[in-house]
């Protein structure tokens, strides 16, 4: 037929090539980095823009009003800083809750998701519904039950371990106790969207393997080390990554509500210390100074991580 | 470009003040605002302020006052946020800590400038001058002497008896508390005492009053060498440790020994009598509350510190100048001072109206209360404030320390105090 035959006449001519001035080069140069603009735009203003004035301000003295001067003093906001036996109490908590969350954010939704996996279809929703439940609740919120609950006196977990027949415990004003109280109402708080991401992944998991291990004899135990789990492994490093780099942060609402980094300083972390540099005393100085050795101390683990993460992931490609 | 703006804000401030009178009295309706920490806090006195705005306006017509709660130690920044933001800041409840800080950054308006001398002198007519001296600054008056309270001993009466101790006797040193607080721990479960002493928004306060009753003190009297670990303060500290050993008093929060107290769970509780209004709604029709004297060190003179604040004029005009000044003078007038003494608990600061009937004349007679607190005003030594742009940095170190000392395992005082003061002394400007 004949329109289906290309007619030179209704053809378009061939597009001359447009003469190649000086401008349209440049603007050929310069184009792939206008596309680019928008996002290093937002990069520069809301992350390295902050970021180099933290670095800035870590060498000033500072309270944060805008009347009154910054003040160049050098390196003694970190003198000052590593001075302080609460900057390293700080730290060493910073690293409990690091150890104390990775069971309860990552080792226990991974059981929870492999169990629930088998369960007929409606009771694994509810279940991993019920789980989800914290996941929602705000974090202030969840602080203040949690308060009432531990409560030495009148709180429901105490007059249960009474009945039981044990002396009441103090979970908010006992030193020993009190930083670990924070670490479990963090992971717990965790569980559910842990639960979740692993849950997806593992139902994304090529149901053929599966099938093709079990007709080779495989026991469930084995589809799960030798399956399961290396195939989950690049969610469960990036789990891993998500609690190490922002765990201790995570605990912030509840060191707030609940004990204010004390008793003793037993529960603040770096996160909060800086906090309070900041905006509990106005010390811009030494809040960013802070803010500026866990930049460098986190950037250094995320790398690390970062490398482990090609090391041990593998991928189903 | 936020300093721009703040100093074009105050010199158009420093203009207007300077260019028009201040009329003789309110003829429109004008709002002005009122930052105040009473009315930030749960039980501390917001009711109480609410109802001192709501009979000011009733009186007042023209004039609709807007509270804006605030807690004291965000004031200073939420106030210049508000003015460099171009919100209206008329009047505020300034610490006295504050002041000097309030009258250089913050547009804060001596009286004198604006109100003429006589209106002023009639005002301050029998307030207690001490009081009005601590809102002077270079001979002006930035703050007009608002609250004021000092450090009192509250006890639970009923419990005192229970355990066979006089409640007419109330503890006058600590070596009595240590007796008394040993009884009440043998024969009963309740908490023997609290004390505010430590907690994040005490800093220092209460703990200077302790330290200069051992005869001691946190810092030298020209601010320039800290003093905390001399001999008088670590007998101090030590005295404080032996009780937290012997379980008579335990690190609680703020909150936790205000309960305790209120709930009739604690024999006693060293804590400003600000929050006297508080413990009494707990006390109604649940234990007998009184209130005692600051605890002495052996015989030696109680220096009980104050705590408090004043009210600061920031209004640029006139006619909300006017409103304002009609504000605090109703504030700190005899009616305001019935309202604030016996419905908040901080001291009148026009003594007369003590014995007055038509003031707190009879409330005095049921509420004896008020009498420690009245009693201490004599023998007060004002807080000495810590300075240097690190100020809250050398407070909080010597705090934690102090706590530490107080409640920790090391044993140790001595050490942990020299060692500390050692440190904070390295931030001194």
């Amino acid at each position: 037929m004949s329109d289906t035959t290309p007619d030179a006449v209704t053809r378009p001519p061939l597009r001359r090539p447009r003469p190649r001035t000086r401008a349209t080069k440049a603007y050929r140069a310069v184009r792939s980095y206008l596309y680019l603009l928008p996002a290093v735009a937002c990069f520069v203003i809301w992350i390295y823009g902050p970021l180099a004035e933290a670095f800035m301000l870590s060498f000033q003295q500072w309270n944060l009003l805008p009347t009154s001067p910054k003040v160049w003093i050098g390196l003694d906001n970190y003198r000052n800083i590593f001075d302080l036996p609460k900057f390293w109490q700080a730290l060493s908590n910073t690293w409990y809750y690091l150890v104390g969350l990775l069971p309860l954010a990552v080792g226990l939704p991974l059981v929870i998701a492999l169990f629930t996996q088998d369960l007929p279809a409606r009771s694994r929703n509810l279940y991993r519904a019920l789980i989800f439940v914290p996941m929602i609740v705000p974090p202030v919120v969840a602080a203040a039950v949690w308060r009432w609950l531990l409560d030495r006196n009148h709180g429901v977990v105490n007059l249960g371990l009474q009945a039981l027949g044990s002396e009441p415990i103090a979970f908010l004003s006992n030193p020993d106790i009190a930083l670990w109280t924070i670490t479990f109402i963090t992971g717990w708080k965790l569980i559910g969207f842990a639960t979740l991401i692993l849950s997806a992944a593992n139902a994304s998991i090529d149901g053929s393997l599966i099938e093709a291990a079990r007709l080779d004899g495989a026991t469930k135990w084995e589809i799960v080390r030798d399956i399961r789990l290396p195939l989950l492994s690049p969610t469960l490093m990036l789990l891993v990554l998500m609690v190490v780099l922002l765990g201790a942060q995570w605990s912030f609402a509840y060191i707030h509500v609940l004990t204010e980094g004390g008793p003793l300083g037993s529960t603040t972390n770096i996160y909060y210390l800086l906090w309070q540099f900041g905006f509990g005393s106005l010390a811009v100085g030494w809040s960013s100074a802070s803010a500026v050795i866990l930049f460098v101390g986190f950037g250094l683990l995320a790398a690390a991580l970062f490398a482990l993460k090609a090391k041990v992931t593998f991928h189903d490609d | 470009m936020k300093t721009i703006f703040t100093a074009a804000a105050f010199t158009l401030t420093a203009t207007l003040a300077c260019a028009q009178a201040i009329p003789d009295a309110v003829t429109e309706p004008v709002t002005i605002t009122f930052y105040n920490y009473n009315l930030a806090s749960a039980g501390n006195g917001a009711d109480a302020t609410r109802k001192m705005i709501a009979e000011f306006e009733a009186a007042n017509p023209n004039i609709k006052v807007e509270g804006v709660p605030v807690s004291p130690q965000d004031l200073a920044t939420r106030i210049q946020a508000d003015i460099v933001a171009g919100q209206p800041v008329d009047l505020s409840q300034m610490t006295f800590a504050a002041l000097g800080f309030a009258s250089e950054n913050l547009g804060v308006q001596a009286l004198e400038d604006i109100i003429p001398q006589d209106e002023l002198d009639a005002h301050f007519e029998g307030m207690v001058p001490n009081g009005l001296e601590l809102g002077r600054l270079g001979g002006k008056t930035y703050g007009l002497a608002y609250t004021f309270s000092t450090p009192v001993l509250f006890y639970n009466a009923d419990i005192f008896r229970e355990v066979g101790l006089d409640p007419e006797q109330p503890p006058k040193t600590w070596a009595e508390i240590r007796d008394a607080g040993m009884k009440i721990a043998e024969k009963t479960d309740y908490l023997p005492l609290a004390t505010g002493i430590y907690g994040p928004t005490a800093l220092d306060w209460l703990m200077q009053g302790v330290i200069n009753s051992n005869g001691g003190s946190v810092i030298t009297k020209d601010r320039t060498r800290m003093t905390f670990a001399e001999p008088e303060s670590v007998e101090a500290v030590k005295m404080l440790r032996d009780l937290a050993q012997n379980g008579i008093t335990e690190n609680l929060s703020i909150t936790a020994q205000m309960e305790g107290m209120a709930s009739g769970q604690t024999a006693m509780y060293l804590q400003t009598s600000a929050i006297q209004g508080y413990l009494m709604k707990g006390a109604k029709d649940n234990f007998e509350l009184r209130a005692a004297a600051m605890p002495a060190f052996g015989d030696k003179p109680v220096k009980p510190s104050n705590s408090g604040s004043a009210l600061a004029m920031h209004s640029t005009d006139p006619v909300k100048q006017r409103a304002t000044w009609e504000l605090m003078k109703y504030l700190t007038s005899k009616r305001g001072y019935t309202i604030i003494t016996s419905e908040i608990g901080y001291l009148p600061l026009r003594p007369e109206i003590v014995n007055d009937p038509e003031y707190l004349g009879e409330w005095v007679k049921d509420n004896p209360l008020l009498e420690p607190n009245l009693a201490q005003l004599k023998d007060l030594s004002p807080y000495t404030p810590l300075p240097g742009p690190n100020y809250l940095q050398i407070g909080i170190s010597m705090m934690d320390a102090m706590e530490m000392a107080t409640f920790g395992s090391d044993d140790n005082v001595e050490e942990l105090l020299t060692e500390t003061q050692d440190r904070t002394q390295r931030l001194m400007p």
